[in-house]
């Protein structure tokens, strides 16, 4: 390209030869480069620190018995924090029940009618309540539940749970509703479906992908939840499922006394067992916090690597056809 | 064309004003009216976009739509299976009569006008499920449950839209794997699934590669002994191959931009002696 006369202008322009100034512009690009990389390196590095050093103190006392023994009395070696897992898993399914259905139906009404005052506020009290403090959810826990029914409860300590799943769920339910496109739904109602029909049949379905993910990292903000868990929750060291179940058909008691003493009775959480046990002065107690640590980020890791994989496979199926 | 010298494309986007002593032909002497629009006119919020469009759509022809970019062909369109209710802020003026019933009279079941107005798209829109539910969402939509009978319904549906010999034995694969051309036959099948009285067709090739487009207007041609076609198309030369009768609408001024309806008739004699002189700038593509 040299040489270029503007035919408006009538006036050549200056001949412009597009090595000018090559060595500039390559030295600031390999500075800036380096710049940006290290700077990405170095926000990388807290990650990798906590994991690798999580791993390495609870890495020693990992063990099989770890996952399914009850814990042992203070100073006998030993014992494990099965009740935790149990406690973990009745709580997160507890929060996904009464998080997931209001949060889907939710976020279909603010996807369908956004400049509506109920579609408005589904928005903004989803932003706001996200950025409510866990540890404030969990006194609401508390007022609302706890005191009037007069003892902790794993059911308290879902509703808090609950409470700090929702947002997450709406917004990416939300956001997945969006992407489905338009024609979907005209073919569908095109055909002569109702709308809540082509929302049943085509674009819930065709959002489920992304649906699953937002439930899942929802899920996974709630598994390290704490604060909610202390008024509500409260711990149990001596909760066990498979022994309130054997216990309750052997005396007979009926299928409504078992779930009230599956989930009414206080129940301790992995992260909350973590933060007891991280204050107690014996070492045993200091090992199985480490240990601890290292479930929680491990499932925690996994959640969300698998949630983003799988929704980035199936999504570019769909649409890079 | 009325004569074959190499025409100029005009500088200017002529206008166009409907004389009040020449009506349009809207009744075809001798056929059976399936659609009956009736000084329709469409507006979006403020903005007029049809103006006062009467005519009659022949039973078991096709009906081409033809026009510049812009002057409401699809919008007329979409009125016909009230899929512009969709859109907020829309209101209509007169009547659209579909076999006899206004549809937009009040208390008009939707589900209904829409079960007996198929439509297929520009872009296919297959959804994302097999094949074998893509043409049996609309059955049991209206209650077919019986896996024998869908079975009938799918086989029939994909044999009328060309596409059963290549897909019987993969009808559990997902509609979204075909190819382009097979994506669009099976958004026919799926809209003759449900056994419409007419069939809207809005650009159904403008998507499409000339071998897909032409099994597309053949297959347009087998249908139009069952069914009534109406099809929206910026291409001319399809218009004129493959329709019976030809509308052509045209916004009226550059500042109002309604969409008016110039003339109609049968598509050879629009396309060979139109009687306006907008029309035969349009077909000899001085404009468009």
């Amino acid at each position: 390209m040299t040489g270029y006369t503007s035919a408006h202008l009538g006036q050549a322009v200056k001949p412009y030869h597009s090595t000018d100034g090559y060595t500039l512009r390559k030295v600031t690009n390999i500075v800036m480069l380096t710049i940006t990389g290290l700077l990405t390196a170095l926000a990388l590095v807290p990650l990798f620190w906590i994991i690798g050093y999580v791993i390495y103190k609870g890495g020693q006392y990992i063990s099989l018995d770890f996952f399914a023994q009850m814990p042992r009395p203070l100073g006998v070696v030993g014992g494990g924090v099965l009740h935790a897992i149990e406690g973990t898993l009745i709580l997160t399914f507890l929060g996904g029940i009464f998080a997931i259905p209001p949060g889907i139906l939710a976020a279909i009404y603010a996807a369908y009618r956004p400049n509506t005052p109920l579609g408005t506020a589904v928005r903004f009290g989803t932003d706001v309540l996200s950025g409510v403090p866990s540890i404030v959810i969990g006194l609401f826990g508390y007022a609302l539940i706890v005191k009037n029914q007069g003892h902790y409860s794993a059911l308290a300590g879902g509703i808090a749970l609950a409470i700090i799943m929702f947002p997450t769920i709406v917004r990416t339910t939300e956001e997945m509703i969006k992407l489905v496109p338009q024609s979907l739904r005209e073919g569908s109602l095109a055909l002569g479906a109702p709308e809540w029909k082509t929302t049943v049949s085509v674009v819930l379905p065709a959002a489920a992908n992304g649906i699953v993910t937002g439930i899942l990292l929802g899920l996974a903000r709630a598994f390290g939840e704490t604060a909610p868990l202390l008024f509500t929750a409260l711990g149990n060291e001596n909760y066990e499922i498979g022994k309130i179940i054997h216990s309750g058909i052997a005396s007979h008691q009926g299928l409504l006394v078992i779930f009230n003493r599956i989930f009414e009775q206080p129940v301790d959480s992995l992260p909350l067992t973590l933060w007891k046990y991280a204050q107690q002065p014996y070492p045993e107690r200091i090992n199985q916090a480490w240990a601890t640590a290292l479930v929680l980020m491990v499932i925690i890791l996994v959640i969300n690597i698998v949630a983003r994989v799988w929704v980035y496979y199936r999504t570019s199926h769909l649409q890079g056809k | 064309m009325s004569d074959n010298k190499p025409t100029k494309p005009l500088e200017v986007q002529p206008s166009f004003q409907s004389d009040p002593a020449q009506p349009p032909t809207t009744i075809l002497a001798g056929e059976e009216a399936k659609v009956n629009i009736r000084d329709f006119s469409f507006y979006y919020g403020k903005f007029k976009a049809l103006g006062n469009i009467t005519l009659t759509v022949p039973a078991n022809k096709i009906t081409a739509i033809i026009g510049p970019s812009g002057c409401g062909k699809s919008t007329l369109l979409r009125s016909l299976n009230r899929m512009n209710d969709l859109v907020p802020n829309t209101h209509i003026e007169g009547e659209i009569f579909l076999g006899g019933q206004n549809i937009y009279a009040p208390g008009v079941d939707i589900v209904d006008v829409r079960r007996r107005t198929g439509m297929v798209f520009q872009r296919p829109n297959p959804f994302p499920k097999s094949i074998y539910d893509n043409v049996a969402y609309g059955p049991r939509l209206y209650g077919v449950h019986r896996r024998t009978e869908l079975d009938a319904i799918v086989e029939r549906s994909l044999e009328q839209a060309a596409l059963w010999d290549e897909v019987n034995d993969k009808l559990n694969q997902s509609g979204m794997a075909l190819s382009g051309g097979q994506q669009q036959r099976l958004c026919i099948a799926r809209a003759l699934a449900v056994q419409p009285e007419i069939i809207l067709m809005d650009e159904p090739a403008s998507a499409l590669d000339p071998v897909a487009t032409l099994k597309i207007e053949e297959l347009m041609q087998d249908l139009k002994s069952t069914y009534t076609i109406v099809i929206v198309t910026h291409n001319m030369q399809q218009a004129a191959r493959v329709s019976d009768y030809t509308a052509f609408l045209m916004i009226d001024s550059p500042q109002t931009r309604i969409g008016t309806l110039v003339e109609y008739g049968a598509t050879t004699q629009i396309f060979t002696n139109p009687k306006h002189k907008q029309t035969e700038d349009y077909v000899t593509g001085r404009f468009g």
